[in-house]
């Protein structure tokens, strides 16, 4: 059994809940994984079954709550009794949020503590969210690739511009936040997810009204910034796949990564790609498998199977021995 | 084996080498401990104890443990599980929130690993209320086809969907699987092909951001696949079957890209055994599981073991029973070799367990 600080006092012996009879926990004697409740816990949970039953919400419930959530922030049952008795009490919500914020910076990896924020800016319903994303861009320094923290954002952006209260300059202001972020660490994967919902899948994002142009060389060049990048690749290959746009034009953009000298373009070349630099980064070695596969598709999109089966043999022999078996498998289904 | 575990165990005290051997009798230690008593740091899972509950009760099915336990102990435990079945439909968590004479609304993740529990410990389901639990699930069912973990009052001020995610509509399908109850598939399989991302993995959510993780693309796929066992619900106006190849090559493709070793959960994270896991059984379902390099994977697995039991996220952490289990149930897909049951990568309990529950589902349902 877990012992209880030297300063605790038990609520049985505090005034302010001496009219309350608690409710113990009733476990069956075989109950799995039991768990061994240090004292504060039991006590409040005790009393918090007392006042559920009473369906009391008042002030001294919602001390009881905090000091359960600061134990058991996941505790979905005490946040759903918690927001309904601030409602209840017209509590001011704004108070509420500066307490989350505390609660956010303990608990990041917890569902529950970012749903209590969201029912609380729904609530709060801001004429302009922007102090609550500055917040949570905030957030997101000393953790940047928290999923929570990420989806929030995205939930913030979402909800309040079908409330018609995201402007144009918003968005736009949002992008270079976002492009600041990838240019800080260009392998932030959440980061790349954010610029997708803003360029591409956003109700009114405006990324495929130029046919992509500007995602393709934006990404072009963050490649040529990391050419081992894997989320840059994967975002040129979805960009592409999305617009439905073929590999073979950005050719000569990624060439100089495969390390190869024979290959021939049937067909037309984009002009005026972002090229790589000359020479490359320090630190990149040749060749690079995401390169490879994109020529190897290239290939495969041009007819050519019998030299694309060649590429990803060479994957599969020499370059990504840990995907040996995959590239196998995609040289055999390329000559099927 | 078990001299050898002690042998190794003894070494460990002085050099924190990496485990290379796997310890069977640590785990079952692990876990039993487990199942008997949780610390009081546990505290922040006491509304979730079934779902704890489930990760040692599975971990111990397939280390083929489970008769070990006497029959008066299993009765015991199938006793408590039902206790959290709601008169509303479905399983509460926990019996944190029981107060006399009231009831509780059961909840979709401690529905589903309730139903697991009770199939790993071979309880006569003769007591489960099926139309009751057909309610529950509808009603946690929304109009876009995702589902909430608890049923939806749209008129409640603690509504808000955002718990509606791809980890519920997995529940829902398992759920679905064994009772057959009538929800709208179509709408949530649509909801599913809409969380699709540019990298071929699944987000939670449709429109949110990245593939969040191994955890949510795993749950898109077996939901999937759990949905279109059942016949009559495979086409999405005729769209999902032609999409379906080329999509699952580009889900094949983002999956076996992320292992390092390990598998990582997304790109550019680090390495975590609960996704040898979730992207091992994705790789499964898909029909796949040779385009592994297996013998990487175990490596990383047994150097995150403990050495007095249980796995950590990583060699660095400490063992807790969600990893802990994770990294048995990825085990036992990929090395039949080590001795554990071998596990139905939908499901996630044993091929065994899984066969009791769909028997015994059959079973009552000839009753009722």
């Amino acid at each position: 059994m877990a012992t209880a600080t030297s300063s605790y006092i038990p609520l049985a012996e505090r005034s302010i809940w001496s009219d309350v009879q608690p409710i113990p926990q009733d476990d069956a004697p075989d109950a799995l994984v039991p768990i061994m409740y240090s004292q504060e816990y039991k006590d409040a949970m005790d009393y918090f079954r007392a006042v559920s039953a009473r369906k009391e919400y008042s002030d001294r419930a919602l001390e009881l709550t905090e000091s359960i959530l600061r134990m058991n922030a996941s505790h979905y049952t005490v946040w759903g009794y918690r927001m309904t008795t601030l409602l209840v009490l017209k509590k001011e919500l704004n108070e509420e949020l500066e307490l989350m914020n505390s609660f956010a910076r303990e608990n990041l990896k917890s569902y529950q503590v970012w749903h209590h924020r969201l029912l609380l800016l729904t609530h709060i319903s801001p004429e302009h969210p922007t102090e609550e994303i500055d917040y949570i861009h905030e957030s997101l320094l000393p953790d940047a690739k928290n999923y929570h923290t990420w989806a929030y954002l995205h939930w913030l952006y979402s909800h309040f511009s079908s409330l018609g209260r995201i402007s144009e300059k918003e968005w736009s202001e949002e992008l270079r936040w976002c492009e600041e972020m990838i240019r800080v660490d260009g392998r932030n994967n959440s980061a790349w997810g954010w610029r997708w919902f803003l360029r591409i899948s956003r109700p009114g994002a405006e990324g495929i009204k130029d046919d992509g142009k500007e995602e393709i060389e934006y990404t072009l060049r963050a490649i040529h910034r990391i050419p081992h990048n894997v989320s840059a690749w994967n975002y040129l290959r979805g960009s592409l796949k999305y617009l439905k746009k073929p590999l073979t034009p950005l050719l000569p953009a990624i060439l100089p990564y495969t390390e190869r000298e024979d290959v021939t373009i049937t067909a037309k070349e984009e002009t005026n790609l972002p090229m790589p630099s000359n020479p490359l980064p320090r630190d990149t070695p040749l060749p690079i498998s995401y390169a490879l596969e994109f020529l190897a598709e290239s290939y495969q999109e041009q007819g050519l199977s019998i030299e694309a089966a060649a590429v990803y043999t060479e994957l599969s022999e020499k370059y990504d021995r840990m995907r040996s078996a995959y590239w196998a498998y995609r040289a055999k289904r390329c000559v099927v | 084996m078990s001299e050898q575990s002690e042998v190794d165990e003894m070494e460990q005290e002085h050099v924190p080498a990496k485990q290379k051997t796997f310890k069977k009798n640590a785990h079952i230690a692990y876990f039993t401990r487990c199942l008997k008593a949780l610390p009081s740091q546990a505290e922040g899972q006491d509304g979730n104890r079934i779902t704890i509950a489930f990760f040692c009760l599975s971990a111990l099915d397939l280390l083929g443990q489970l008769h070990t336990f006497s029959e008066e102990q299993r009765k015991g435990w199938i006793e408590w599980i039902w206790r959290l079945q709601s008169s509303s439909g479905g399983f509460r968590g926990s019996t944190c929130m029981d107060i006399p004479d009231e009831n509780q609304p059961g909840h979709l993740p401690s529905t589903y690993t309730a139903l697991m529990c009770l199939g790993i410990l071979r309880a006569p389901l003769d007591r489960l209320d099926v139309v009751a639990l057909g309610k529950f699930l509808r009603s946690c069912q929304a109009a876009d086809g995702s589902f909430s973990p608890t049923p939806i009052h749209d008129d409640s001020p603690l509504t808000s969907r955002f718990e509606n995610d791809l980890r519920m509509t997995y529940c829902a399908s398992v759920i679905q699987y064994l009772i057959n109850v009538n929800i709208d598939i179509s709408s949530a399989q649509r909801l599913i092909h809409r969380c699709r991302t540019w990298e071929g993995g699944y987000a939670s959510k449709p429109g949110v951001i990245e593939s969040q993780e191994g955890g949510t693309t795993y749950c898109a796929i077996a939901s999937l696949s759990l949905f279109s066992s059942n016949s009559e619900s495979i086409d999405i106006e005729g769209v999902y079957e032609e999409m379906k190849m080329v999509e699952q090559e580009a889900t094949l493709r983002w999956a076996l890209q992320r292992q390092i070793g390990g598998f990582q959960g997304r790109p550019g994270k680090l390495e975590d055994v609960c996704y040898s896991f979730w992207i091992g059984a994705t790789i499964h379902i898909l029909g796949h599981p040779q385009l592994i390099d297996s013998l990487s994977d175990l490596s990383f697995l047994l150097s995150a073991q403990s050495p007095l039991g249980g796995f950590g996220k990583d060699p660095e952490a400490y063992p807790d029973p969600y990893h802990s289990y994770l990294a048995l149930a990825a085990i036992s897909l990929s090395h039949p070799d080590l001795g554990l049951l071998s596990l139905d990568p939908r499901l996630n309990v044993s091929n065994d367990t899984a066969d009791y529950l769909m028997k015994e589902m059959k079973r009552i349902r000839t009753k009722i």
